[in-house]
């Protein structure tokens, strides 16, 4: 009997569905998204790639002139890589929606001389 | 035997299942007469993948063994390297993983109602209480980042802090969760056709209980009191008061009210613990070379009893890690009770166990040299394990 | 002659036949799909057609687009003819219901038991759909449909059979006149009987709390688990239809079927009651959990049948003989 009661009020009230994708509601502070990384502060030491659980980070090149690949079809999102940084240049931005067609479109190279997105 | 026994394969892919496990049930008419399981599909290799990893990245496949206990397992994990290591995470770390391990809880037996609802056709219910668990998944996102997988622990702390305005979201979110969890009781203990199904059925005593160690939830509801917050205390465990819940009557509603009641109080753990946090650093700074040691530590997962147990040789990584899942104890104690059941109660004592086939690995020795396949119960494993000893 | 032959082809086929109750099924689908998902504090189909009034068509077809397979181990003959049947027998029985006006398309004295009979043979089908089909699930699924009907068989007959004592005929379409003439509606004098009526209805229907024969968690799909494409399409549609069969035939029975109210033409009053026994019986379904085959049975024959046969005692002592 409660229970009918419950149920009957519940037609009155608002569904508690979202309608997502026409209504988003961002993630919130402090979300673990996918790392970016700032060229103009990395040093090259390579601790993001050795420590990086899956190897999703690769890091050509030496010191002040290494690139960055960061396989984003591998990145399991812990940020350990964020904490490892010693000069903090790493950062995490709140973004989710990754799915894609193609996985070559997936990955990022954060290069001193040019910043290219989306190209391996 | 009878021409009457028919053979139902509640197979790797069946709705009652959330994860694969084979039960061949022969039944005669719609009784069970004999249980066969058959597990081993979620066998990932992790702990052989843990032996070629540091400890650091250990930490999180640790968390990915289960994603419904994965804070327990990474708690568990945490204290071990600790132990091995002889560090101590500061009080604000422990009261801090206290914290997360009961919201936890809280939303692992949300998730079970929700689906022991279902199992018995309750599909109403299921929604409303998946509905009040957002809250909890919503919070924990906040306060970790991530819905499940909160890779809160770090060796020697935790990673992230609670201030003061998340610690009022945390008590506003729980206020809610408390009060509807306080309309639900009634409905279950009055609602007729939840009654019928779940009251009487799968009734496991507490000498047997006992006998075929089973853990957890499913151990206090047949009248064991075990729970390792209490006889083994971890993190804040020690400076906290609870209640350890428990009923006699060893059926599937007493499973139910055991798990409704302890959601009940880790809410009440989380007030206290958020009244009495200490201040101080969150985390220990440790080198991660380990000298030659082993180390065991068990948690409460939502599940019942969780066994880790580690073992370093000097290097970064891990000699050895074994993983001792709660859902495996309950396993053989499961086979027990569906002997003699009607076909139609085995999802809802299925449920009951809360299995989490995912926690629990299990290993088939394929012997090359002999070109067989052995399986191995625990008194194969016992037994190899005293022979093996005994010559080294 | 020609002409009224058209003309009530016309009526057959299109108004208020087939062509009317096969929208009005789907419209019936879309209603019971939103209220549930409203009860359970969600959507329910909201982006095809306007608020999603479309989506039971094009589950339809997106069904009769995909692939249709027959087991290995299935009995082809049964398994085919099932689905074709389970979907045709409530749509021709629905031409027996008095919706419009004042006589159904068809009539004849003893038409309320031929009614009781496709009830029957659509349970019966079931049975026969489950068994042909080979797979373990749905003989299980076949069997508990079975052991169902033994259950709710008889206080469903009595209980759609009582309206005809003080109406005196067997013909559905005398008792709405009966119903009109007296100005009354069958269920003052026989509360019990319609209690009795809903719960067999829900338990022939195979809806919550009976729904055993199709048990998600328990054996998949039940006794159609194996049927896909077309033949599913077909089984989902006839699975409405029998809804709104049993919701048209309880309003004309028990709340007095068509008839002028104020301004409303008849249709619409007809349509209006049978829309309130279905919305009862969509909300019986989504409050309460599945009961066990063997509580199924005990419970009919412990309860069920008593009060038929004290509903029986009480109409008899109102109408004398």
């Amino acid at each position: 009997m409660q229970f009918a009661l419950e149920a009957l009020k519940n037609i009155l009230r608002k569904p508690s569905t979202q309608k997502y994708p026409i209504e988003r509601v961002g993630p919130p502070e402090g979300f673990r998204g996918r790392p970016v990384w700032i060229v103009e502060k990395c040093v090259g030491c390579g601790l993001c790639a050795r420590i990086c659980p899956v190897n999703a980070i690769k890091i050509t090149g030496k010191g002040r002139e290494a690139s960055i690949t960061y396989l984003l079809d591998r990145c399991i999102f812990c940020a350990q890589c964020v904490e490892s940084c010693n000069v903090k240049a790493i950062e995490i931005k709140r973004e989710f929606e990754f799915a894609g067609y193609d996985k070559s479109e997936m990955n990022y190279v954060y290069d001193k001389k040019r910043i290219v997105e989306n190209k391996a | 035997m009878s021409g009457s026994v028919i053979k139902v394969v509640i197979g790797p892919q069946h709705p009652a299942l959330k994860e694969p496990e084979r039960f061949i049930l022969e039944i005669e008419g719609e009784q069970v007469v004999r249980v066969t399981p058959r597990i081993g599909y979620v066998h990932r290799g992790i702990e052989k993948a843990m032996e070629n990893r540091t400890y650091l990245q250990n930490l999180y496949l640790a968390e990915r063994i289960c994603g419904i206990c994965s804070h327990a397992h990474t708690t568990c994990y945490a204290q071990a390297v600790e132990n091995l290591m002889n560090v101590e995470a500061p009080p604000r770390a422990k009261y801090l993983r206290t914290i997360i391990a009961e919201l936890e809880r809280i939303h692992s037996h949300l998730l079970w109602l929700g689906i022991v609802a279902h199992e018995v056709g309750f599909d109403t219910f299921f929604m409303y209480v998946w509905r009040d668990r957002e809250i909890i998944m919503d919070l924990l996102e906040e306060l970790s980042g991530n819905r499940v997988n909160y890779a809160m622990n770090a060796i020697g702390g935790v990673r992230r802090d609670i201030n003061g305005d998340k610690a009022l979201k945390i008590l506003k979110g729980l206020e809610v969760i408390e009060e509807e969890i306080k309309k639900y009781i009634p409905m279950i203990q009055r609602e007729q056709t939840i009654l019928k199904r779940t009251v009487g059925v799968g009734y496991l005593n507490s000498v047997d209980a006992v006998r075929y160690n089973v853990v957890g939830p499913m151990a206090r509801a047949s009248g064991v009191k075990r729970d390792v917050r209490r006889d083994d205390p971890y993190a804040a465990y020690d400076e906290l008061t609870f209640n350890i819940v428990t009923r006699n009557e060893g059926d599937c509603f007493s499973r139910i009210m055991v798990r409704v009641e302890e959601t009940l109080e880790s809410i009440n753990i989380i007030r206290e613990a958020l009244s009495k946090l200490p201040s101080g650093d969150i985390r220990v700074k440790v080198r991660l070379a380990i000298p030659p040691a082993e180390a065991v530590s068990r948690v409460e997962a939502p599940r019942g009893e969780l066994i880790h147990y580690a073992r370093s040789d000097g290097s970064d990584k891990p000699a050895r890690y074994k993983v001792r899942a709660p859902t495996l104890a309950n396993l053989t104690a499961l086979c027990n009770i569906l002997t003699g059941v009607y076909l139609a109660d085995v999802p809802v004592i299925l449920a009951g166990i809360d299995p989490c086939f995912s926690c629990m690995d299990r290993m088939q020795i394929i012997d090359l040299e002999k070109r067989e396949k052995k399986f191995w119960t625990l008194e194969d494993l016992r037994r190899y394990a005293r022979e093996w000893y005994q010559k080294h | 002659m020609v002409s009224e032959t058209l003309i009530y082809l016309a009526q057959l086929l299109v108004f208020p036949g087939f062509l009317f109750v096969i929208i009005l099924a789907f419209f019936a689908e879309w209603a019971a799909r939103k209220i549930t998902g409203r009860i359970q504090s969600r959507l329910g189909p909201s982006y095809t057609g306007y608020r999603g009034i479309l989506q039971p068509l094009a589950d339809f077809i997106k069904l009769l687009s995909k692939e249709d397979i027959t087991p290995t181990t299935a009995d082809k003959l049964f398994f085919s003819i099932t689905p074709v049947m389970y979907f045709s027998l409530p749509l021709a029985a629905f031409s027996l219901i008095p919706i419009t006006g004042e006589e159904a398309l068809v009539y004849f004295e003893g038409d309320l038991i031929f009614l009781t009979f496709i009830f029957t043979v659509i349970t019966s089908l079931v049975f026969l759909g489950g068994f042909s089909s080979g797979s373990i699930f749905s003989i299980v699924g076949g069997l508990r449909a079975a052991t169902q009907l033994l259950g709710y068989e008889i206080p469903l007959v009595f209980s759609l059979l009582y309206p005809a004592i003080p109406a005196g005929s067997f013909s559905l379409t005398r008792i709405v006149e009966w119903q009109q003439q007296n100005s009354t509606w069958t269920i003052w004098a026989q509360p019990i009987g319609f209690g009795i009526l809903i719960t067999c209805m829900l338990a022939e229907l195979e809806l919550t709390p009976f729904d055993t024969p199709e048990a998600e968690t328990e054996i998949v799909a039940g006794w159609s688990t194996e049927f896909s494409g077309a033949r599913l399409a077909l089984i989902r549609l006839g699975k409405n239809l029998e809804l709104l069969l049993a919701s048209s035939l309880i309003s004309a029975l028990y709340l007095g079927g068509h008839g002028q109210f104020w301004i409303l033409p008849p249709v619409i009053v007809s349509l209006m009651k049978m829309f309130t026994v279905f919305f009862l019986m969509v909300f019986l379904k989504v409050i309460f959990a599945r009961f066990r085959i063997d509580q199924i049975l005990a419970g009919m024959w412990k309860y069920l049948i008593p009060l038929a046969i004290i509903q029986f005692l009480i109409v008899k002592i109102i109408w004398g003989l």
